[in-house]
């Protein structure tokens, strides 16, 4: 199959901020192609750019074969979009929601209904058709998002942070019906998260970092990348254990949340047993782990993807929605 | 074209949907027309020379106000509706419509379209004051009074448009709306006769638009051409520049020409909008 999405050297500048420093990467159709990287890194900037809302300072993106700067409504007749912040209108119902978005996307008049039923359909919200949007719970909104997003059969359907701030039981069943919509559709899906666990069901994994790819693959390539597997543990001196554990094993140890210390080795039961023998310093808690992509993160960059403080996070996100006025 | 139904469909709905917004549109209207003009009636008819008699004596405060009246709907509603684009800026949903494969240009044809036609609907419901205040309304004003109204309330969405698409928040907007509506209609004969004015005043209510839509609405319902001139005159009906008396289809070309003018900034400016 051939690439729905392509990008060559695609950069966003803002007065004095370089948003996205250069991207270059292609889509799959059908596949799901995820975007990870921590608050401020890029993500957003980089997929709005994608779906034609802002405009590259350079580089080049094609989205369906078309170009995003010079073909802008035909990308857009390609592409569905799921926003961070939900752009549905409240006062309406349900069904209001979905038809105007058929009239916006000239879907036939005959093919309306039909459609409006099969979305609905996919995200369970058959029996809220005709209710007013504002009485809809966050999940709810979110799934009329996704199933209005659908309405016009995209190519390309695009998620900017699909689950952010939902439950997680909520989360769990936005992200049933997105692979339930992989199988049934076709549909390639290009999203964006911070949640390493949504990364995990992607086919492939775009690692951003400071508006810069850093890693490309799959997930488990990216996880076989770290080397073996991570030991996490804490002592009662940290300070003096990390320079033991850093000069005898030669390896990095890097210093966690909640006191912990953790570090890569090749083969983690053979060596936890060694360790716990030799080790002089008094160990409170030891364990062994298969890595993650939050550990890919970790070793691509030396910082873990959390959340960043809200101010700053606030910052770039000004930043970004400001950017082109 | 089916995008600008849709946009202008979403507007319509909307409005028929927000029923305090629909009983809170008769509170103003009401104030002027009934507290304010009741007021002073009687004020107005003694400063008239105090004339029972004459042709003064048909002098009557709340009839004269009631064209003006309409148009102050009219005007308010259209240029208000705009309001709805910054609205919908702030709650998102201004993105699903921006990254629609619509031209910029069919949204904000749409969206002028949706505030024009609220705005004649208010503008018509105005005519439930026409019992208790003695105009009397035919049928043929009332077919005369919709194109008129369409079409003022037309410039207006176009100037809100204009307005609202350099804007980002919906208190920024009603702010300036405010500063610019309120001049305009002390300017325009809406509330008092435009007579004996000093020049300066004189020149700014012949340069305002909302001048020429008022009079169009005074014509059409209070009839000038079956007054006696000295009322006629009294009432400020007989607007002129440089001494010539403005005719009702001058005046229609007027405000169509402002309308186009405002409609091709207004587009113009908005299709630069960002998601």
């Amino acid at each position: 199959m051939g690439n729905i999405v392509e990008v060559s050297g695609l950069k966003k500048r803002y007065k004095d901020f370089e948003a996205v420093k250069g991207v270059d990467l292609y889509v799959k159709e059908g596949e799901i192609f995820g975007f990870l990287g921590p608050n401020g890194a890029g993500k957003s900037t980089t997929i709005n750019m994608l779906s034609t809302i802002i405009k590259p300072s350079e580089g080049m993106a094609k989205v369906n074969g078309y170009d995003n700067v010079t073909e802008k409504n035909k990308v857009r007749a390609s592409i569905g979009l799921i926003f961070q912040e939900s752009t549905l209108d409240e006062k309406l119902t349900a069904n209001e929601n979905l038809m105007l978005h058929c009239k916006f996307y000239g879907i036939e008049k005959q093919k309306r209904e039909e459609r409006i039923q099969e979305v609905l359909q996919i995200v369970d919200l058959t029996d809220r058709r005709s209710d007013i949007v504002e009485t809809f719970s966050g999940g709810m909104k979110r799934r009329l998002e996704i199933a209005r997003g659908l309405l016009h059969y995209p190519k390309v359907l695009f998620l900017d942070e699909p689950t952010v701030g939902l439950d997680p039981q909520t989360r769990a069943h936005i992200w049933e019906y997105i692979l339930k919509l992989k199988e049934k559709a076709g549909i390639t899906i290009f999203l964006t998260t911070h949640y390493m666990d949504e990364a995990e069901i992607c086919d492939r994994v775009a690692v951003m970092d400071n508006g810069q790819l850093i890693a490309l693959d799959t997930p488990e390539q990216l996880k076989s990348n770290v080397g073996g597997d991570i030991i996490e543990v804490s002592t009662e001196d940290n300070q003096t254990a990390k320079k033991i554990i850093e000069d005898t094993y030669q390896t990095e140890v890097t210093e966690m949340e909640n006191n912990l210390l953790s570090f890569q080795v090749s083969k983690g039961s053979e060596f936890l047993v060694e360790f716990v023998k030799q080790f002089d310093i008094p160990l409170t808690s030891v364990n062994l782990r298969r890595p993650t992509l939050n550990d890919v993160f970790l070793h691509l960059t030396g910082r873990e993807i959390r959340e960043e403080t809200v101010s700053q996070k606030d910052l770039m996100k000004k930043n970004m929605q400001r950017g082109p006025h | 074209m089916e995008g600008i139904i849709a946009i202008w469909q979403r507007d319509v709905i909307k409005f028929f949907r927000d029923r305090a917004r629909l009983i809170g549109s008769f509170a103003m209207p009401f104030m002027f027309l009934i507290l304010f003009g009741s007021g002073m009636s009687g004020a107005m008819s003694s400063m008239m020379g105090g004339a029972n008699q004459g042709p003064l004596a048909d002098f009557d405060f709340v009839q004269f106000m009631f064209p003006g009246i309409i148009g102050m709907t009219v005007f308010n509603t259209a240029i208000f509706s705009a309001l709805s684009v910054v609205q919908d800026k702030e709650f998102g949903y201004m993105r699903e419509i921006l990254v629609s494969p619509m031209s910029r240009v069919s949204i904000a044809i749409g969206k002028v379209l949706g505030g024009s036609t609220v705005a004649l609907f208010q503008g018509l419901m105005m005519l439930i004051f026409v019992p208790f205040i003695g105009v009397s309304i035919s049928f043929v004003m009332i077919f005369q009074l919709i194109p008129v109204m369409f079409l003022v309330a037309f410039a207006l969405s176009s100037l809100g448009l204009l307005i609202a698409s350099s804007l980002k928040t919906s208190q920024g907007f009603q702010m300036i709306i405010q500063i610019l509506i309120f001049p305009m209609l002390f300017l325009s004969g809406a509330l008092f006769p435009l007579s004996g004015m000093p020049a300066w005043m004189n020149f700014l209510v012949k340069i305002n638009p909302l001048t020429y839509s008022v009079d169009m609405f005074k014509k059409i319902i209070l009839q000038p051409d079956q007054m006696a001139p000295a009322l006629r005159e009294a009432m400020g009906l007989d607007l002129t520049v440089f001494n010539h008396i403005i005719t009702f289809s001058e005046e229609i070309i007027v405000v169509a020409l402002l309308s186009i003018i405002f409609v091709v900034l207004a587009t113009m400016r908005f299709s630069r909008t960002e998601a």
